[in-house]
């Protein structure tokens, strides 16, 4: 027996960042607010899959693809060998362990391109910005949640062929994984450590987060910083001094045009206020709300409310539209009633982009609760 | 005709206004002089601003103090929706009671909301005399 290397430092930094960055999206798919953390870990996800493409052929002896014990033949006998008194081993990966990988590399491109096809249709950033609609980023993001699913599913049952390999050739296989060596019964040499690699590899991942979580590092109290910006949207003098007196000027893209319409001819009884605007006035102001209304989709936000308010129905609120109601049912009361929030209206309690009226994810913030 | 004494009328008056009026003000009293109104009273309007009035529909008191405070030097906040009012008093506020339209369309507004009516010419000089004193 001899003690030897087989997971060069690339590949074994490769492993455990990969695991980071797939537990890393997991806790930060459910809040919005962390959106840019999730894209980070998923652009970290892909970037280590296309290396591990790279070394599966420059690589160290075990790490090539062409090592790998696979096809039909090596797993049935594999298999059948587990049920043996002398199950097979192997010193690099064994068959099942190869398959595993084939299915995670794949799996694992398909979940993160989806990611970022749905970032490029739903949110309209990253690099596929511009080239899908909302409609088909919604598609994306269906494609992305079930593959990331099966990938989880995967995942497990590699977990579980671990667990059970290293129980049936007394090895530990997470040992190996990290310090890079296994007994082996055959001579045979240890791979090089490639450390120049791993630095490289180490200082990539350094810089990259440095610049992509500069924003945080350069943001002032008045000036926080926002993840991503929307698109600039279209203004009205007239309406962002009339709308703002009293409350946030929405942006028309809020709400259908037949809502700003029912909204103009009952001014008098604007929630409980008349907001006694002339003629001219209301003409000039209708006219902004129905050219920039919600059936434009300028934003996410309006795609979703032209989308799910139905034809017959005519709301008067935002906050009254499923959609909305839909986004927030998780705030609880307590912070609605506290004194900087005061009303669900005041979107830009929250919203750090509600003036602009793009309610990007990664732009609200909860007041802090006060007592 | 009638514009012409009018006018002579917003001459002659301007040459007694007080200093800290602006034309805007000046005009609107005018206005309502022309609508009855004798005199005006900045007292009478110190007392309304405070005066409580019951909403028929909701039951709570409303005052003009309610969003714009009781020192019109500070900034005031809307009762309902949160948002922060700048103040109304025009020696910290200069581009206070300077604009005709915007006055008559916060009388409106505001005094329907708060005594849940109009208010009449009298009561607004008051208010207007009252405001532009602080
Ligand atoms: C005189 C005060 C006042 C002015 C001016 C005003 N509003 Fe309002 N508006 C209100 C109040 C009060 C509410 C109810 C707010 C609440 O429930 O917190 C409201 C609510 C709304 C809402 C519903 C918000 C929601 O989703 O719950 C919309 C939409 C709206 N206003 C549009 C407008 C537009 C457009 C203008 C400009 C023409 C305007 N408002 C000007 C007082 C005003
Ligand atoms: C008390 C704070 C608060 C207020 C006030 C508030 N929001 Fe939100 N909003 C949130 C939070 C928190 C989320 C994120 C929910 C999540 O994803 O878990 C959110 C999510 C959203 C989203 C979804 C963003 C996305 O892409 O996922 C939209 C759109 C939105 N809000 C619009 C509005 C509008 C319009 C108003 C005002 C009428 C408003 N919000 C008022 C806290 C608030
Ligand atoms: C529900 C809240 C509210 C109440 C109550 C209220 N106001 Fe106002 N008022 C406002 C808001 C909002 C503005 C516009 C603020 C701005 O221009 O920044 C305003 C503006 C005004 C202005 C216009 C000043 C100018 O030239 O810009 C006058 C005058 C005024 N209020 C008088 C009154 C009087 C008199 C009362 C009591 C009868 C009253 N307000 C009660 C909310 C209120």
């Amino acid at each position: 027996m001899s003690r030897i290397r087989v997971w060069d430092l690339p590949i074994r930094l490769f492993h455990w960042l990969l695991v980071f960055s797939f537990i890393a999206t997991w806790l930060t798919e459910d809040n919005d607010r962390y959106l840019d953390f999730h894209v980070f870990f998923g652009y970290l996800f892909i970037g280590l899959l296309l290396f591990r493409l790279i070394w599966g052929i420059v690589g160290s002896h075990y790490a090539r693809f062409a090592q790998f014990h696979y096809g039909f033949k090596a797993i049935r006998d594999y298999s059948k060998s587990l049920f043996s008194s002398h199950p097979q081993h192997f010193v690099g990966h064994n068959p099942a362990g190869s398959l595993a990988i084939f299915a995670i590399i794949s799996l694992g491109l398909i979940v993160a391109v989806s990611g970022l096809l749905t970032l490029g249709g739903e949110e309209q950033h990253g690099v596929f910005a511009g080239l899908f609609s909302f409609a088909e980023g919604e598609i994306f993001h269906e494609i992305h949640e079930i593959s990331a699913w099966l990938l989880l599913g995967v995942v497990g049952v590699h977990i579980a062929g671990v667990v059970v390999s290293s129980f049936l050739h007394r090895e530990n296989l997470v040992r190996s994984m990290v310090t890079g060596y296994k007994m082996t019964e055959t001579e045979q040499p240890s791979v090089n450590l490639h450390i120049t690699v791993a630095i490289l590899l180490l200082t990539i991942l350094l810089i990259s987060s440095g610049f992509y979580f500069q924003g945080y590092f350069t943001q002032t109290p008045d000036k926080p910083y926002l993840p991503f910006v929307g698109p600039q949207l279209a203004s009205n003098e007239t309406w962002q001094s009339e709308c703002s007196d009293c409350h946030l000027a929405y942006h028309p893209s809020l709400l259908p045009s037949r809502s700003w319409q029912r909204i103009f001819k009952e001014q008098s009884e604007h929630f409980g206020d008349d907001l006694a605007l002339d003629e001219e006035t209301l003409t000039e102001l209708g006219n902004f709300a129905i050219n920039y209304a919600a059936e434009t989709e300028v934003t996410e936000i309006a795609w979703k409310i032209n989308h799910t308010v139905p034809l017959h129905d005519i709301p008067l609120r935002i906050t009254e539209t499923t959609y909305w109601k839909k986004q927030h049912h998780e705030i609880e009361d307590i912070i609605w009633q506290q004194q900087n929030v005061n009303s669900k209206a005041n979107c830009s309690a929250c919203h750090l982009d509600a003036k602009q009226g793009t309610f990007e994810d990664g732009a609200m913030r909860i007041p802090e609760l006060i007592d | 005709m009638r514009s012409t004494t009018l006018l002579t009328g917003m001459v002659l008056i301007s040459l007694w206004r007080p200093v800290f009026a602006s034309e805007a003000v000046d005009t609107l009293l005018d206005e309502y002089r022309s609508e009855g109104v004798t005199e005006f009273s900045l007292e009478d309007g110190k007392v309304m601003w405070t005066q409580e009035f019951t909403d028929a529909e909701t039951g709570k008191v409303r005052q003009c103090s309610t969003c714009h405070t009781a020192d019109l030097t500070q900034e005031g906040k809307h009762e309902k929706t949160g948002k922060v009012i700048k103040p109304l008093a025009p020696s910290v506020n200069p581009e206070r009671l300077t604009q005709i339209a915007e006055i008559n369309k916060w009388f409106k507004r505001n005094c329907k909301w708060t005594i849940g009516r109009e208010c009449t010419p009298q009561e607004k000089g008051n208010f207007l005399n009252f405001i532009n004193a602080q």
